[in-house]
């Protein structure tokens, strides 16, 4: 296996006593779209943050282009580019001169300034002040940014966040469009499912500061083997106390039903033999092939039980 | 790179950014405000400002440098807020940081273009201290501004004051550097000066309250004999507490966790 363009290594985060990352392993591999996915508050900017020295790691912890974070920190920063949850911009300066600051900082021509506003699709608002753009602007400015010293890394955390519809949408194009005709790699965060399953090749999942899972997308899908089984019944607190009692994981309780995990179909008799020896009303029993949405919930809520 | 190139990029950079702001206006027009009033004084009342036998000149570099040593800490606590609120408020720390330079080079350039801007207004206000001047000299001619002085004072205890300043100065920067409320560095900077104006009336290490050096610094210019590199003593105090607290600053800006 070629080098990953990131690699972690058992990284621990501390935010006083509370432990933010919990011996997080990523791998990420080159021109892949990985994407970073967990509910909210599950480490997800805290790692980014450490993966960009925003946070310091310890030395060794941290590899990008297989070289170490701290040593080689001002290089590995000149091939990322990032985007950090809310945009940083300047809202008294025009796009244009928000560029101009960071061109200033990294150097190279002038001319780059409207290639990376070209790429963005934001040439004919660049001269308006940045106070007036719309947050789909923003975040485009905030792209534009993060393109200017080509990097071939980009670390893109919740591009989408607050975006509309089309804003969304268009997030989404530029990320594949810079992925397959620019070749950069994306790293990219987010709490949506459905956002990561349309653009990743590649994903790992984090919760309460540890890593559920890494590798393909197709292998998260395989992941979920499992049926998923819908009851409806009356008594939804003796039924959860019962069936958690015999070992079946709940993953949502309603108010009219639950929501579980099973392997076999023969778990589906049992299930219902349980709950009528308990005298719970059964109203109706569906099972279904789980889909991404519940592997997630799955391995994010197995923690909390 | 060098860290040369780095930190000509970074001061680029700053300067940049400061496009357009407020702040820019501030720099040029708080300089004039003193010197308006005393032009207007001396329109106004010159004749019993200057006595037949007096020089015109002393007496408006004893108006002009008075006031302006007072108000020039609030000018300080101001400048500092506005330098380092154009990230807090703009949440660029993040975009600032992710740039291919060391922390330790974009806090220089921050700590540069800080003491650039004081340093430009001070002399901008000797300037146009002299400007007053010359300007009744042709408005007023019975003042007497055509007496001989030499100009080069205005200029002396603006470097003076600006000296002495460094000390609180690099105080009232971490600190605005270092929290995001605007208040709070407000508060404890103007705290400090009233805590001098306290102590210095009976506390005898008053003298070594940062907050006070710049009046204490400046002298007897009023003096015939006076030597603008004469006394040195606060000098040095404000020097050598700003070459502490800047590197003190630096090393807390670039540990920082940046949020």
């Amino acid at each position: 296996m070629p080098e990953p363009i990131i690699q972690t290594q058992g990284l621990d985060f501390y935010f006083k006593d509370f432990k933010a990352l919990d011996q997080v392993s990523l791998n990420v591999p080159r021109g892949s779209i990985y994407g970073f996915l967990g509910p909210n508050g599950a480490g997800k900017t805290t790692t980014i943050r450490v993966l960009l020295d925003l946070f310091h790691p310890k030395r060794d912890q941290v590899r990008i282009f297989g070289k170490e974070l701290l040593d080689h920190r001002e290089e590995i920063l000149g091939k990322i580019g990032a985007l950090i949850e809310n945009p940083s911009i300047y809202k008294h300066l025009s796009g244009r001169q928000n560029l101009e600051v960071v061109r200033k900082m990294v150097g190279g021509k002038k001319e780059r300034v409207d290639e990376v506003l070209k790429i963005v699709r934001l040439v004919d608002n660049a001269d308006k002040k940045a106070k007036n753009y719309s947050l789909g602007m923003c975040q485009r400015l905030g792209l534009a940014a993060a393109l200017l010293t080509d990097p071939e890394l980009l670390i893109l955390d919740e591009p989408t966040n607050g975006l509309d519809p089309s804003g969304i949408i268009e997030m989404r194009e530029l990320i594949l469009r810079l992925n397959k005709e620019h070749g950069k790699t994306i790293f990219l965060s987010s709490h949506i499912l459905s956002e990561i399953e349309k653009l990743a090749t590649d994903v790992a999942i984090i919760d309460q500061g540890k890593i559920l899972y890494e590798g393909k997308l197709e292998g998260l899908k395989n992941e979920g083997n499992n049926l998923q089984l819908k009851v409806e019944l009356d008594q939804v607190d003796t039924a959860t106390k019962v069936l958690e009692k015999q070992g079946f994981v709940i993953s949502e309780a309603y108010h009219n039903g639950l929501l579980l995990s099973i392997k076999t179909r023969q778990e589906i008799a049992e299930i219902n033999q349980l709950l009528v020896a308990s005298g719970v009303q059964v109203y109706q029993l569906s099972s279904s092939q789980e889909n991404l949405e519940a592997v997630f919930l799955n391995l994010t809520k197995k923690l909390d039980q | 790179m060098n860290s040369v190139t780095a930190l000509k990029r970074g001061i680029g950079a700053e300067l940049y950014k400061f496009r357009r702001t407020f702040i820019l206006w501030f720099l040029v027009l708080a300089p004039a405000f003193i010197p308006f009033i005393n032009l207007m004084i001396f329109v106004k009342k010159g004749h019993e400002l200057v006595g037949p036998e007096d020089n015109p000149w002393e007496r408006l570099v004893q108006l002009s440098i008075e006031p302006a040593n007072f108000l020039f800490m609030f000018f300080v606590m101001i400048v500092a807020l506005f330098v380092s609120s154009i990230e807090h408020n703009s949440n660029t720390w993040k975009l600032i940081y992710t740039q291919p330079i060391s922390r330790l080079v974009v806090y220089t350039s921050k700590v540069v273009v800080f003491l650039l801007m004081l340093l430009f207004s001070l002399l901008l206000f000797s300037l146009f201290s002299v400007l007053v001047g010359l300007l009744l000299k042709v408005l007023m001619p019975d003042l007497g501004f055509d007496q001989a002085f030499g100009m080069s004072l205005f200029f002396q205890l603006a470097i003076k004051v600006f000296l002495a300043t460094l000390g609180y100065a690099s105080l009232q920067f971490w600190m605005s550097q270092h929290w995001k409320n605007l208040l709070l560095p407000l508060g404890i900077g103007i705290g400090g000066w009233i805590s001098f104006l306290i102590l210095v009336q009976g506390w005898k290490y008053a003298e070594y309250h940062p907050y006070g050096f710049p009046m204490l610094g400046l002298g007897n210019y009023k003096d015939p004999a006076y030597e603008w590199l004469g006394e040195l003593k606060f000098i040095y105090r404000s020097v050598g507490l700003a070459a502490v607290v800047f590197v003190l600053a630096g090393l807390d800006m670039v540990r920082k966790r940046v949020v």
